[in-house]
């Protein structure tokens, strides 16, 4: 079943939408709707006596009366080889043989037994068919029939599976996710053989009409929260879908929040593991990238990599990864607190080291700091969106400049600039790049309060951020779960890892039904 | 909701409405590392060292220049002299990171309590800082002496004092919390580590002090200061320290030096001790009891003796028992006789072990103290030799 069909039978009821019998009105209606487009290709056929005919390119076949047939296509999105050989060349040869020239007859041999395609289906209205050409399919016109053939013919141009570039791993696939709904789907369904990996479809976009695909294990994951993915789904109401993120913004619970609600990977084995975990991934066609909610905090801060490797060395690299994104959050407003207001905390010898390498700078410590963490911005924002040939004259400006020359020429201390180093690098340390940028952003408004109140501006700063983050629900389920609610359960799989064969539950919150990971499930599921 | 978001967003605002309050930049701070407290007639001096950061860190290049400045001021009060001090301090004096206080001979004849009272009361002091005594000299002039390898010269000061406890046991780090609690006890007197200035004070200050191999000028601990109540009253000698040391439980480790049988002289090293002090009352005269167990090192051996066998081991066993003993039981009674101070905390001991009849003695305790009976054990047990048995003056007799 194709995924046009599912959504558009229901959508497209009206009258003047049907097919008419006419071949000829209908071809019109075609033309004028598709505006004469010059990628359009229209053949036409025809079958039943031989008639004396001084059109070269029309084909006569079948021995009783002559029918007209016309074959649409549009160049580009299907495939010639496909067209060409199942489906011109069958008509020709096959339908030549077929005794009755009825036309319904003709029809009915036409798609049951003519087509060496695999999917064939019958339509019967006009919005049908422009999504079957549209996506690449061919339909087939018969006059004097009120209904069209498509066949599936859509071209397998896509890119290469490549090694994924955002989310690299030293040990584990190699694989990414293409732009092309069908082939992620496909990698998806390689990592989890098991029939209860249900797709559903829908059709996002009034324009563009973007394949979207639902995927989840049925049993395993929430039901309700199936149906309210799908219910958020189809509320959306948008001209085009170009890519996840547009999908993200609308279905995400609050849009106040800047933390990252919803998860998206270019990895089948991150989803696939997530998939396991019960929850729900949404796959949009033309993006790499493969969405997946309820997105826990906790889900951002782990990498595919952790559960390749031992579990203690895992668990050592999660803490660090969390202190990591800890000093991202804080360090620069840690530096200007205790500099500013708590000079006492300092050990003596470190005090007179920072207050030395501070004689002459002319800003208080927090204008170094906004400044110095607003110029590491702006050269990654370039570093990002530069060409890659001027890449290395970026990163010699930022380094000698910014780094080297302003600290020579007592702009700023030293120490800031390696406070502003640590907390870049740490803010690389995020195995999803989207909680990075919430980090980014938050580091300033804590600069400032801990300009203005010292650690006490730090400590309320941190408060509000917790106490935001505790308020936050991803599709019902609480955000900071499972240490805020505190399941001591689920704690085997979040700042730290037990070792495989402790993981015996899934996220209690996520799929609660079938929450005992391995054979039980399945078993259970045979005997009824 | 509009209500409470009101409310929210006003008790939000009043956060910034507060600005920078109490922010000082680090480049707009005087650093203290000592301050010294003298008594000059009727008013207190007070001197602090600076230090100047940009001399030294070790990353700019030296312009020669002092690594430390010194402030002083006068007033009635030490928080008077220290307020008085802007007038000439270019930077706001920050005393958190204080390291010692030292407090001048006169001042401390005269009772330190006043002194103390500021420092141990204001907020920005610290309480992890120790208190030092100038001998036979003032503060002052022990803060205007630069020290080779040290910049800072409190930190020397504060580096001779711990090193010289844990492995010589002549002078005890006592912080200001200590001194304060000491002080505030009725029975105890307090002991404080004293300073002297070896050589002439005035060459002390320039930077010849610290280009020479030889240096002129140094600071050297003579020993412990006794107090009685807040009064400095007199010095205690080298071995009359240690055994202060052995007997408030502060050695870490220290030398002992001991005969041979055949002439010649044996150096131990102390590696471990404890000390019990148990105070009892017979037939209501009080009584103390001193044990201590000694661990120690064969250090140094300048004599034939045969440490291989376990007779000559019980000797040196025997003969630092011996020394021991006699040095604390001859220091014990310099303490009675001479300065009649209870350092030792012997009042509180007695007190602990039978209140009721301390009070009975309470009243008569200084006079009481210089006739105390006080009975010392030691146990000595050797554990090492170090990496060689006999000694090389053994080999050369056989020969």
């Amino acid at each position: 079943m194709s995924i046009s069909k599912v959504t558009n039978t229901s959508q497209s009821n009206s009258n003047n939408d049907l097919l008419y019998s006419s071949l000829s009105q209908n071809m019109k209606v075609i033309k004028h709707t598709l505006g004469n487009s010059n990628d359009i290709i229209i053949r036409e056929i025809s079958i039943g006596k031989a008639e004396k005919n001084t059109v070269t390119s029309e084909i006569t076949i079948g021995k009783a009366e002559k029918h007209a047939m016309v074959m649409i296509s549009i160049d580009g999105l299907s495939d010639k080889t496909t067209i060409s050989d199942s489906v011109i060349d069958k008509l020709i040869q096959e339908v030549e043989e077929a005794q009755n020239p009825d036309v319904e007859t003709i029809k009915q041999y036409v798609k049951e037994t003519c087509l060496t395609v695999g999917d064939v289906n019958e339509i019967s209205n006009f919005s049908t068919l422009y999504n079957s050409i549209l996506n690449g399919d061919t339909v087939i016109l018969l006059d004097g029939v009120s209904a069209g053939i498509v066949t599936s013919t859509k071209s397998a141009k896509d890119r290469a599976i490549t090694d994924p570039s955002t989310e690299s791993v030293i040990r584990g696939p190699r694989e990414s996710f293409t732009e092309t709904l069908r082939t992620n789907t496909a990698l998806i369904r390689r990592k989890i053989k098991s029939p209860n990996l249900w797709i559903k479809s829908r059709v996002i976009g009034e324009v563009t009409k973007t394949d979207v695909a639902v995927m989840y294990l049925n049993g395993i994951a929430n039901d309700k929260i199936v149906a309210e993915v799908l219910a958020r789904l189809d509320r959306i109401n948008i001209d085009g879908i170009l890519e996840g993120g547009y999908i993200e913004d609308f279905i995400q619970d609050s849009k106040f929040t800047i933390f990252p609600t919803v998860y998206n990977s270019e990895r089948p084995d991150v989803i696939a593991g997530e998939l396991l975990d019960g929850k729900i991934a949404i796959l949009v066609d033309g993006t790499p990238f493969v969405l997946i909610v309820p997105a826990l905090f906790t889900s951002f801060l782990h990498s595919a990599e952790d559960y390749y490797q031992h579990w203690i060395i895992s668990s050592l690299v999660r803490i660090l990864r969390f202190f990591g994104i800890s000093l991202a959050l804080v360090a620069p407003s840690l530096y200007v607190a205790i500099t500013t207001f708590h000079q006492e905390m300092l050990p003596t010898p470190m005090l007179i080291s920072i207050a030395s390498q501070r004689e002459g700078v002319p800003f208080p410590a927090v204008v170094e700091a906004l400044m110095m963490e607003l110029a590491f911005e702006i050269l990654r924002e370039a570093g990002l969106r530069m060409p890659r040939t001027i890449g290395p004259a970026v990163s010699i400006v930022g380094t000698l400049v910014i780094g080297q020359a302003a600290v020579e020429a007592g702009i700023v201390s030293a120490v800031m600039v390696i406070i502003v180093a640590l907390t870049a690098i740490c803010s690389f340390l995020f195995p999803a790049y989207g909680l990075s940028n919430t980090i980014r952003l938050l580091r300033f408004p804590l600069m400032i309060l801990a300009a203005m109140l010292g650690l006490f501006g730090v400590m309320f700063g941190m408060m509000m951020i917790i106490i935001h983050l505790c308020s936050i629900r991803t599709f019902g389920v609480p955000y900071l779960s499972p240490f805020g609610p505190l399941i001591l359960k689920d704690q085997k799989d979040a700042l730290v890892l037990f070792p495989r064969r402790a993981l015996l539950t899934r996220p209690s919150l996520i799929s609660q039904k079938n929450n005992v990971r391995g054979h039980k499930f399945f078993s259970v599921k045979k005997r009824n | 909701m509009s209500k409470y978001k009101t409310i929210c967003l006003l008790l939000m605002v009043t956060l910034f409405l507060s600005g920078c309050w109490s922010k000082r930049e680090l480049n707009e701070l005087a650093i203290v590392s000592a301050l010294g407290i003298d008594k000059v007639d009727d008013e207190f001096e007070v001197t602090v060292q600076i230090v100047v950061p940009g001399e030294i860190s070790s990353k700019a290049p030296t312009s020669g220049r002092s690594p430390v400045i010194t402030n002083y001021a006068k007033g009635k009060t030490i928080f008077e002299a220290i307020r008085k001090m802007t007038t000439l301090s270019t930077r706001k004096i920050y005393f958190a990171h204080t390291q010692v206080v030292i407090l001048g001979e006169e001042l401390a004849k005269e009772g330190i309590s006043e002194a103390l009272d500021l420092i141990s009361r204001d907020h920005e002091f610290r309480n992890d800082f120790n208190v030092i005594i100038a001998h036979e000299t003032t503060a002052k002039e022990v803060l205007n002496i630069l020290t080779p390898i040290e910049k800072v010269p409190a930190n020397k000061l504060i580096n001779s004092l711990n090193t010289s406890e844990k492995a010589w046991g002549s002078t005890i780090a006592i912080n200001i919390d200590e001194l304060v609690s000491t002080l505030s006890s009725s029975e105890t007197s307090p002991i404080l580590s004293a300073i002297e200035i070896k050589g002439d004070a005035t060459l002390g200050m320039g930077a010849t002090n610290v280009d020479k191999v030889k240096t002129p000028v140094v600071l050297k601990y003579a020993g412990l200061a006794v107090f009685k109540k807040d009064k400095y009253i007199g010095l205690l000698t080298e071995e009359e320290s240690k055994s202060v040391s052995f007997l408030s439980d502060k050695i870490k480790s220290t030398i002992e030096i001991i005969a041979c049988p055949k002439g010649g002289t044996l150096a131990t090293e102390i590696t471990k001790s404890k000390t019990k002090i148990k105070g009892k009352f017979e037939k209501g005269t009080p009584k103390i009891n001193v044990h201590i167990d000694v661990e120690q090192n064969v250090g140094e051996v300048e004599c034939t003796i045969n440490l291989t066998s376990q007779k000559s081991i019980d000797y040196v066993n025997k003969k630092t028992e011996e020394l021991i003993k006699k040095q604390i039981e001859k220091s014990i009674s310099t303490i009675q006789q001479t300065y009649r101070s209870d350092i030792l905390g012997f009042g509180e001991e007695l007190h602990r072990a039978d209140p009721k009849k301390w009070k009975k003695i309470k009243n008569d305790w200084p006079t009481m103290f210089q006739d105390l009976a006080v009975n010392v054990e030691v146990h000595v047990k050797t554990k090492g030799l170090g990496t060689m048995q006999n000694s090389i003056l053994n080999k050369k007799k056989k020969e």
